[in-house]
């Protein structure tokens, strides 16, 4: 009788803990469900080739997104070229040689400390470094400042990615002679390759939407340019513009944009998830 | 911390081996930062014979196995002192050339440890650090590799498909395949079988009496049946100190000292 209540308990309470999960993975879904359907309801209707073909327009006149695309595309690639390079290295450093030296804390301490800097600190800090010496703001100086948000979150993803294999992984790459650098780069980094790009889409995405460090560095034009020593436009500060304003087809376009990114976001994910699947080995 | 009180109490048989040695083992005294893991260990590896080291667990048979080819040095804070002699040369020494040392001594652990590409690379991954082969010298010695470690068959088909995707026991062989392709003098087994399947285990056996024709074979084992089916040498260790090591036969049908009969015959352990 006794056991059978205790039976009953374990039951409810393992219902009532299954209900918990699911409500907040429903709650949580919801609201990703609803800034979604916002996000194509608005966007759609501004959506048109011209988005593409046409350059960001005087309020009234015809016009697309095309020279903020391509700035944000040229900024977001350069800043990522940076970021990964920096981070794969960094966060294998931190993995398997720093171990628990004091060097090693420190670097660890600041990366962590850098992942949750706020990005118009950034933005400041590469002003002062990048444009008021060079006197202009320029697409550099945005890549700059766009690679010190994402090298934090790679570097983070890639230490955490090596710290997860097994070390008989290392150890049997080092046992058939193989120096323990080719070992990382042979064996290890294969064997977290998916994690690794995990981590350097979570830093895409985190930068192709940032608008603050891009305000004082890459500033904005409304023109086309793919000059990266001048102020470039990019998709963030155009629809911070945009969206504020007081025309209807600036709205249109800040929404289309967007958009734009949404999307852009999310094929890079699924892109990636796709190439790394098939070149996985199964 | 009873080690050092009973010091004094440990009997030691440790008899000669006949013919060569591959391995020489002179006062091999090993730490884990403080903590002392090997006592004065002496001892000879016979070569192209197969040698099995018996102990209940943490009696240092890893760490001894551990040390022959410095894969220790992966982690500060290990340290061995004294002397283990490969070819007449002191691999203790600081000028040893690890990388060098281990394509000469290679190792298969306890666990399967493929690498995450083809069957082929992962055969083919250490070949290629110290030797330019051709395309049909390679897939020859993949071939040849993958044979001795009675694998060949059960993978000549799929050789392009990742090693993640065999069985536990097709894992472990494969490691042996990698192991052997670089063609080292010595291979250094840590408890290779304990998470294979009688079946696999028999394999692997099988696969070690071949490969001792050309190789010097050390294995760790908690199995005293496969020590006594398949080596010609045994060790008994314990607490760090080798208590016995003599030819396998004498040692599991007459051992000389009460701890060795003791753990042969199933009374601790």
């Amino acid at each position: 009788m006794r056991s059978q209540m205790l039976l009953i308990r374990r039951k409810a309470s393992n219902l009532v803990f299954v209900g918990f999960c699911w409500l907040a993975t429903a709650i949580a879904l919801a609201a990703l469900f609803a800034i979604l359907f916002t996000l194509v309801k608005d966007g759609v209707g501004g959506m048109n080739l011209k988005i593409f073909t046409m350059d960001t327009p005087a309020p009234g006149s015809d016009g697309g997104l095309r020279n903020a695309i391509v700035g944000s595309i040229m900024m977001c690639g350069v800043a990522m070229l940076i970021a990964i390079t920096i981070g794969v290295l960094a966060g294998t450093w931190l993995a398997e040689y720093a171990g628990e030296s004091r060097y090693g804390k420190v670097v660890r301490f600041v990366n962590d400390v850098l992942l949750s800097a706020p990005s118009i600190l950034i933005g400041l800090f590469i002003y002062e470094m990048l444009v008021k010496p060079f006197h202009g703001f320029s697409g550099w100086a945005g890549a700059v400042a766009l690679a010190f948000l994402a090298t934090p979150v790679i570097t983070r993803t890639t230490e955490d990615v090596l710290k997860l294999q097994p070390s008989a992984l290392r150890e049997a790459g080092v046992a058939l002679g193989s120096p323990l650098a080719s070992t990382i780069r042979r064996v290890l980094w294969r064997a977290g390759q998916t994690g690794i790009l995990t981590g350097g889409l979570l830093a895409f995405a985190r930068i192709s939407g940032e608008t603050a460090p891009l305000l004082f560095t890459a500033l904005n034009n409304q023109f086309f340019s793919a000059n990266m020593s001048k102020p470039m436009a990019n998709l963030p500060s155009v629809i911070f513009n945009y969206a504020l304003s007081a025309y209807d087809d600036w709205r249109r376009l800040a929404w289309a944009g967007a958009l734009v990114i949404a999307v852009a976001v999310l094929s890079v994910n699924i892109i990636a998830r796709t190439l790394a699947r098939e070149t996985r080995p199964s | 911390m009873n080690v050092q009180a009973t010091a004094e109490t440990y009997e030691s048989y440790v008899e000669q081996i006949q013919g060569p040695a591959k391995i020489d083992i002179k006062k091999l005294d090993f730490f884990y930062g403080k903590n002392k893991a090997l006592h004065g260990l002496t001892t000879g590896f016979a070569e192209k014979k197969i040698t099995a080291l018996i102990g209940p667990s943490g009696c240092g048979k890893s760490t001894l196995l551990r040390t022959m080819n410095r894969i220790y040095g992966l982690y500060p804070g290990q340290r061995a002192e004294g002397e283990i002699m490969f070819d007449g040369r002191n691999i203790l020494g600081p000028n040893e050339d690890l990388a060098a040392l281990r394509a000469r001594i290679g190792m298969v652990f306890q666990k399967p440890t493929p690498f995450p590409m083809s069957i082929y690379d992962n055969v083919a991954y250490g070949v290629r650090l110290y030797e330019r082969l051709g395309r049909q010298d390679m897939d020859a010695r993949v071939e040849e590799s993958l044979r001795r470690a009675a694998l060949w068959d059960e993978v000549k088909d799929k050789l392009h498909t990742s090693g993640l995707g065999l069985s536990g026991g097709q894992q472990q062989r494969l490691c042996v395949a990698r192991g052997v392709a670089v063609r080292p003098e010595v291979l250094l087994l840590d408890e290779p079988a304990s998470a294979l399947d009688p079946i696999s285990t028999a394999k692997l056996e099988e696969t070690l009496i071949e490969l001792k024709q050309d190789h010097t074979i050390v294995i760790v084992t908690h199995n005293l049946g496969q020590a006594a089916r398949i080596s010609d040498y045994t060790g008994f260790m314990y607490l760090g100190r080798l208590i016995e090591f003599t030819t396998t036969e004498q040692l599991f049908t007459n051992p000389r000292g009460k701890r060795t009969q003791d753990y042969v015959t199933g009374r601790f352990g």
